[in-house]
């Protein structure tokens, strides 16, 4: 019969069995860190970081992000993998500022040994955006929507690659310097298209406060449903308000984001449908992470431009 | 026909054998004790029968067929702490899942099954703690519910596991009476029975057992020194006095 | 005030109390509360495998997930106690440890993938009732129903199945089967509670209820009411609570009230502390007086 063939040894062999497969799970994932050390290599957390380093760098260094297209920076945390990434990377970038919240010992930990990087901690505190509820203490870290903080950025990201990477100075800098022109450019397109929106229909709502940055510097009115991190909680009431603002402000259409959860967007909708008002889903903006890589949206400026596409359809 | 017919029973629990070649035969109609010393395996004989338990070698019948609980023959009363009693109902209530079997899967059980299930308990004289709550009620008067549910059933044979453990001198003069009436009826039943003391004047057939069964018949021909020897061990000695009052020789 | 959204999450969180106090009551005559408690916590590899497995993040998918694990869980306790030397309350923490470990595991997998966070299955720790939708509350309405239907048919079977087993088994009832449905009623109430409370709270509406309604009576079909009605309204007034300010997430109050809901009962109800420490003194004033 079965229980006599069953002993205790067997259950304990069980149990080590599902233990096994965790940890062959955790070994798996460990196995796509490169464990020689490269020439050149820079990782930085997210992919917008990551891809300015691209643009300046060229070919001549091997730059990585931590956090893929969709994945949520304020909730992040390393693995055993990542940190032996890190371990490896002789330059890293993150944009600090709190983005990042639970991976700041990790950066500290790795100041020690290398050069490690906050590329929002060097902007001018005086041009960023608070958090609402933490005046003076926390800020938005959301920097990179505001094309001109970005252009500082890329400029301090250049400024270090020179100074680890001097044999490539002039490549570097001439890369700086096309790249730049190009958010400028980005930004004349910008100011085009958000100007097909009648005035008084810029108004942008989200998942989570990740556009105020971007609301302040291309002026829209903007609201998210979640704070700053998607961390907040947010209850009935958020729901609630979310719904009654859409309502009085007539508000054609709201927008999701890539790297959080559409069900709150979804009970909003309908909330606003059950009094009587028609609200569609705009479209998915790229908000805390960037598109795949290898396509259009992978690139700074092609998250951007799909960005402001997605906006300025659904809301003309 | 026999009531109860059990060949070369044998039951083991984590490699302990139990029971070994246990045979027996009774006819119907008798009041039988099984009596045996304490991890002898009594309950377990019961449990065998009532086939509760899945690992057993041999082959029991009851009343001349397999044991099939669904004919609702075999009442059965279990010891009192096999059981919570902290369990939120009343007397009246345990005494009705004596009706379950007959009133039906999904059914409400019907009038007559609450008048049976009154009777019942007057029959052990409980009435008056019909709606009182089970946890409020003492040893013997659990003891008594338990038979009144069994009575409900309305069994033609009846297994109770240590009935008279520590019950009142009134709860044991209960239960046996109503004992007697079953058997007056044609009735049989199997006791497994811990008091030597009474064996003789409640019970005139008698199972001996230890680990198998060492002697089963008339209590007169079964009761005896040398059996109790056998069946007893070294705990005789103990027994010397209850023997001696009851001045078997 | 009682607009769309705050009535649907308050008559879906009713709706989830009420089955609660219903498996919550059986569960907890069984003795096996904390059972309930692991089988939640274990619905979590479920969702993520689920996940994992079809890439769909619709909640069918997922709840049918939850299910198979939760169900699991239940099965595995069973196991090591029946057929080793550990007992119950070290199997159980045995089983709801790594179980969610294991469920966290796959949960950080779907977290560093693509759509990972798009999936929402984060919520499923903590709960996220404010979301719920309407189809949500169809669910809960349904869970609900076939709960009360079959509690209402297995009643009287289950009853006796609780309290004495062997006796059931003696007159023919089919004990394991009915203890297989209830197993799959408490499963049920698991896995459509989880997205409003999280795997993690869930526990607590299948314990306090029932507890908190045994102290008000000694007859089974009263508890199995009043553990209802305790579910219900925990769930309405914990919801109607967390809405009246921002950023209070709905499970965890809704578990305060239920939990204050036990306290007070265990203060004032027949059985509770004032009602004995009153009988003591009614005791100490005959003793005098005679």
């Amino acid at each position: 019969m079965f229980y006599k063939v069953l002993t205790t040894g067997m259950v304990m062999k069980r149990i080590l069995g599902v233990f096994m497969l965790m940890m062959l799970l955790v070994g798996c994932s460990a196995e796509k860190s490169a464990t020689d050390k490269k020439e050149g290599v820079v990782v930085a957390t997210t992919g917008h970081i990551a891809d300015v380093v691209k643009e300046i760098a060229g070919d001549h260094l091997s730059v990585s992000a931590l956090m893929g297209p969709g994945v949520d920076p304020h909730l992040y945390k390393a693995t055993q993998s990542d940190l032996s990434t890190l371990e490896n990377a002789e330059v890293i970038f993150y944009n600090g500022l709190n983005l990042e919240a639970q991976m700041l010992d990790v950066f500290e930990q790795m100041a020690q040994e290398k050069t490690v990087l906050a590329v929002g901690d060097q902007l001018d505190k005086g041009k960023l955006l608070d958090d609402e509820e933490e005046e003076g203490e926390l800020y938005d870290p959301h920097i990179w929507f505001n094309i001109d903080l970005w252009k500082q950025v890329v400029a301090t990201v250049a400024e270090t690659l020179v100074k680890e990477y001097p044999e490539h100075k002039d490549e570097f800098n001439a890369n700086e310097t096309a790249f730049l022109k190009k958010l400028d450019e980005l930004q004349t397109y910008a100011t085009e298209r958000i100007n097909e929106i009648p005035t008084k229909q810029r108004i942008l709502v989200t998942a989570h406060d990740a556009f105020n940055y971007f609301g302040e510097s291309q002026g829209f009115e903007v609201r998210g449903l979640q704070g700053l991190s998607t961390e907040a909680e947010y209850g009935v009431k958020d729901v609630q308000e979310m719904v009654d603002f859409l309502v009085d402000n007539k508000i054609k259409a709201i927008f999701v984001e890539s790297s959080v959860s559409d069900k709150a967007m979804q009970a909003v909708i309908e909330g606003a449908k059950q009094k009587g008002h028609d609200v569609t889903i705009g479209g998915e903006l790229f908000s805390d992470a960037m598109g795949a890589e290898g396509t259009e949206e992978g690139t700074y400026i092609g998250m951007y431009q799909h960005n402001i596409d997605t906006i300025v359809d659904a809301l003309k | 026909m026999y009531a109860l017919t059990v060949e070369n029973l044998s039951v083991a629990y984590d490699k302990k054998i139990v029971l070994e070649n246990a045979n027996v035969t009774v006819p119907t109609g008798r009041l039988v004790a099984i009596i045996g010393p304490n991890g002898a395996g009594k309950s377990t004989f019961l449990k065998a029968i009532l086939n509760q338990l899945p690992n057993k070698v041999g082959k029991i019948e009851i009343l001349g067929k397999l044991f099939d609980p669904k004919s609702l023959v075999v009442g059965y009363v279990p010891q009192r702490n096999a059981v919570d009693w902290d369990f939120p109902t009343n007397a009246l209530d345990i005494v009705l899942m004596g009706r379950y079997g007959h009133t039906g899967l999904f059914k409400r059980p019907s009038k007559q099954d609450k008048q049976l299930a009154m009777e019942a308990l007057e029959s052990v004289g409980m009435q008056e703690f019909a709606e009182r709550s089970i946890g409020q009620l003492s040893g013997g008067q659990q003891q008594r519910v338990f038979l009144a549910r069994a009575l409900a059933q309305n069994a033609t044979i009846y297994f109770l596991d240590e009935p008279f453990a520590g019950v009142d001198a009134a709860t044991e003069k209960t239960i046996i009476d109503i004992l007697k009436s079953l058997k007056a009826q044609g009735k049989s039943i199997f006791v497994v029975h811990h008091d030597l003391q009474t064996v003789k004047e409640y019970f005139d057939y008698t199972i001996l057992l230890n680990k198998t069964i060492l002697a089963s018949g008339v209590t007169e021909d079964v009761f005896t020194p040398q059996q109790l020897q056998k069946t007893y061990g070294g705990k005789l000695f103990m027994m010397q006095e209850t023997l001696g009052a009851n001045n078997i020789c | 005030m009682l607009s769309g959204n705050l009535l649907w999450v308050m008559l879906g969180t009713m709706l989830l109390g009420t089955a609660a106090g219903i498996t919550g009551t059986f569960s907890f005559l069984q003795k096996q509360s904390l059972v309930g408690d692991a089988a939640a916590h274990a619905a979590l590899p479920g969702i993520a495998i689920a996940f994992l497995l079809t890439g769909q993040k619709d909640l069918p998918i997922l709840i049918v997930g939850a299910a198979i694990t939760s169900a699991l869980s239940v099965y595995c306790i069973q196991w090591i106690v029946a057929f080793s030397k550990i007992k119950a309350d070290a199997a159980i923490g045995l089983v709801l440890t790594v179980f969610f470990g294991i469920g966290v595991v796959f949960l950080t997998v779907v977290n560093h993938s693509p759509l990972g966070n798009q999936s929402g299955l984060n919520d499923f720790i903590f709960g996220k009732a404010a979301t719920m939708t309407k189809v949500d509350l169809a669910w809960l309405f349904i869970s609900a129903t076939i709960i009360i239907i079959v509690s209402l048919l297995f009643y009287k079977e289950w009853k006796l199945l609780i309290f004495d087993p062997v006796y059931a088994r003696g007159i023919g009832l089919p004990v394991e089967a009915l203890k297989a449905i209830l197993t799959v009623l408490i499963v049920l109430t698991i896995v459509t509670g989880i997205q409003s409370v999280g795997v993690i709270l869930m526990s607590a509406l299948l314990i306090i209820p029932a507890v908190s309604a045994r102290l008000w009576t000694i007859k089974l079909s009263s508890m199995l009411i009043l553990s209802a009605a305790i579910g219900g309204i925990s769930g309405m007034l914990g919801t109607f609570i967390s809405s009246m300010r921002t950023g209070l997430s709905t499970g965890p109050i809704i578990v305060l009230v239920a939990s204050s809901i036990f306290f007070i009962s265990y203060l004032i109800s027949p059985a509770g502390r004032l009602n004995k420490y009153l009988r003591k003194i009614q005791f100490r004033k005959q003793g005098e007086v005679g």
